[in-house]
């Protein structure tokens, strides 16, 4: 008798759940971003000689690293329908954290750097626990923590030297090599947790629809709390890398980082509203920012004109994926 | 189909009230599930049929009423302690999350780790592991969805609902509670829910269903309840009454208490 029944919920043509189908359908998600940074890359390879060569395509992978790193983060509390406005500001209390753990507390650089990252992961945590206590919108809650937390940084900065770092501190930002190794490793942590971890998976759950994940039997609140904290530790690191590069701490940095972050999250065609999205097309996203940027400058485009283009790809993505949702 | 009247009574709730503010949505009813059955929830829009469902499963807080499970009183104040306790609930409109695939909405908050260190550390998924599970039960329930790692967006409406009551028998213990399992469904497709909602009762599970569909309630379920202005305005087996009459006592124009003969 069971055999009769519901035949008819078929309607997809068969498929076979092997990997190589898997991967295809993988690889459907994410060619339309690939190709438009390949076509974006071209249009400059035409028209401007001194953009072909490797040197600047290692300084877009290089400039982006830094961004790259934040976002990732961002990415993750993207995916879960959240949003952080603060990153940028944690940012810059990260920076100062380690100026001061190393120049004033005299500590040794690994264990400054240990510091700064709690110290990231633990304001991550504050704005996570806020929403979730008080029921305040996110964007509210990180709006104040943009403002809060970048008092914080200057309350600890005002009037320190810090600058001159250890050397061994300095190699981790200088250079193409160790940015762009520590970008990748920031994006493989993240792609891993993202995509094979239960918490991770519960990310898309939660911002896919909340209510469905909630009478599922997830913990929304906690696990809220915990992307929220990964948004803090990876503006941590991202801090930690710009502190090196520039040898360093200013508690002026950071200044709208968030903002490039999400953009970056965006363009790379992570949804805004939560539920779909990767960190590879994240990665993508910052990569496809970065040779519009430094491609104009070969162009001999100014800043000025440079951040109006940035933004209208943001609108011009978002409306992508908005179009994108929308039934036909 | 035969109901026996001497089944033992699994699920108890007694005094079930919900109210918000001044607003009564739900008037100390009371509700027994038999054993094996299936009961239907029947009542007009606003009657609080979902409402019932929802103090019962956790889904919202009660304001008063206790929930008996063979006879012993049971806390159930989240979807996680109703699971606990062996119920397996399809809300209506929010049985899957869109933008997951259908193995992740399957095993969503319950999703198997792998048996390593890593799944200890980490809690990284055995997927491989959760896909053969599914595959498994859908050919036993004759669900023909292959392409399971796709997003569940992706699927009919009827599909949808399949993989929703295919939840219920995976982790269903003993109670399947569905709101409007046909809601929203085509002719054929409703048809075919409805035919896997039967073959729940072959897997050994009670069920209560919610549903506006009178054929539903009179070919497919044991015992009906008639909700009416957030109370029980009756409580009748399936084999006493009529279309007729269920109509009649939706809209209240019949008011005589059909008494339950067990």
């Amino acid at each position: 008798m069971l055999n009769q029944k519901s035949s008819e919920f078929v309607a997809v043509p068969q498929a076979k759940t092997n990997g190589w189908e898997i991967l295809r359908y993988q690889f459907m998600q994410i060619w339309q971003v690939l190709a438009a940074l390949l076509i974006i890359y071209a249009v400059f390879f035409i028209l401007s000689p001194a953009f072909r060569n490797v040197d600047t395509l290692l300084s877009i992978f290089s400039q982006g690293a830094i961004l790259a790193v934040l976002a990732c983060g961002t990415t993750v509390v993207l995916i879960s329908g959240g949003l952080d406005l603060s990153v940028g500001s944690i940012f810059a209390v990260v920076g100062v954290v380690v100026g001061v753990l190393i120049k004033e507390y005299q500590l040794a650089y690994p264990l400054a750097i240990l510091g700064a990252l709690a110290a990231g992961t633990c304001l991550g945590a504050l704005n996570g626990v806020i929403q979730v206590v008080t029921k305040v919108p996110a964007f509210i809650v990180t709006l104040g923590g943009l403002t809060a937390y970048k008092g914080l940084a200057e309350l600890l900065g005002s009037g320190k030297d810090l600058s001159r770092f250890p050397e061994g501190f300095q190699m981790l930002g200088s250079g193409y090599l160790a940015p762009i190794c520590i970008m990748v490793g920031a994006a493989v942590l993240t792609g891993l947790f993202l995509t094979k971890t239960r918490l991770g998976n519960h990310a898309f759950a939660i911002g896919g629809n909340e209510e469905v994940a909630r009478l599922s039997g997830v913990k929304v609140a906690r696990s809220r709390i915990y992307y929220y904290m990964i948004g803090g530790m990876f503006a941590a690191t991202a801090a930690i890398l710009e502190v090196s590069k520039l040898n360093f701490a200013q508690s002026s940095r950071g200044v709208s980082y968030e903002l490039f972050a999400i953009a970056a999250v965006v363009i790379g065609g992570t949804s805004l509203f939560g539920g779909r999205g990767s960190v590879g097309k994240t990665i993508i996203g910052m990569m496809i920012m970065q040779t519009i940027i430094v491609g104009l400058a070969y162009l001999g485009v100014g800043t000025s004109f440079q951040r109006i283009a940035i933004g209208t790809i943001i609108i011009l993505a978002v409306y992508w994926d908005v179009w994108r949702r929308q039934p036909r | 189909m035969e109901h026996k009247k001497s089944a033992k009574i699994i699920l108890q709730a007694r005094g079930l009230s919900k109210h918000y503010g001044g607003v009564v949505a739900l008037d100390a009813v009371d509700l027994d599930l038999h054993e094996g059955e299936v009961l239907a929830i029947v009542g007009d829009n606003g009657a609080g049929k979902s409402t019932l469902v929802k103090a019962l499963t956790g889904a919202i807080a009660k304001t008063s009423g206790t929930i008996m499970i063979d006879g012993r009183e049971i806390r159930i104040d989240s979807p996680a302690d109703a699971k606990a306790a062996g119920m397996e609930t399809v809300y209506q409109d929010l049985a899957l999350v869109n933008e997951i695939s259908i193995t992740k909405n399957m095993f969503l908050g319950r999703e198997i780790v792998k048996d390593n260190l890593l799944g200890k550390l980490f809690g990284t998924l055995d997927f491989p592991k959760m896909d053969a599970k599914i595959q498994v039960l859908f050919k036993k329930l004759d669900i023909r969805i292959t392409d399971i790692y796709r997003d569940a967006e992706a699927f009919s409406g009827g599909q949808r609902q399949a993989v929703a009551l295919a939840k219920t028998v995976m982790f269903g213990k003993r109670i399947a509670i569905l709101d409007e399992p046909t809601a929203a469904l085509g002719v054929r497709e409703s048809k075919m829910a409805m035919d896997l909602v039967c073959s729940l009762k072959d897997h050994g599970l009670s069920v209560i269903m919610i549903t506006h569909n009178m054929q539903h309630v009179l070919n497919h379920c044991d015992r009906v309840i008639v909700m009416r202005l957030g109370k029980v305005a009756a409580v009748c087996d399936v084999a006493d009454v009529d279309g007729d009459m269920l109509v009649g006592l939706i809209t209240g124009t019949i008011d005589k208490k059909v008494e339950s003969k067990c």
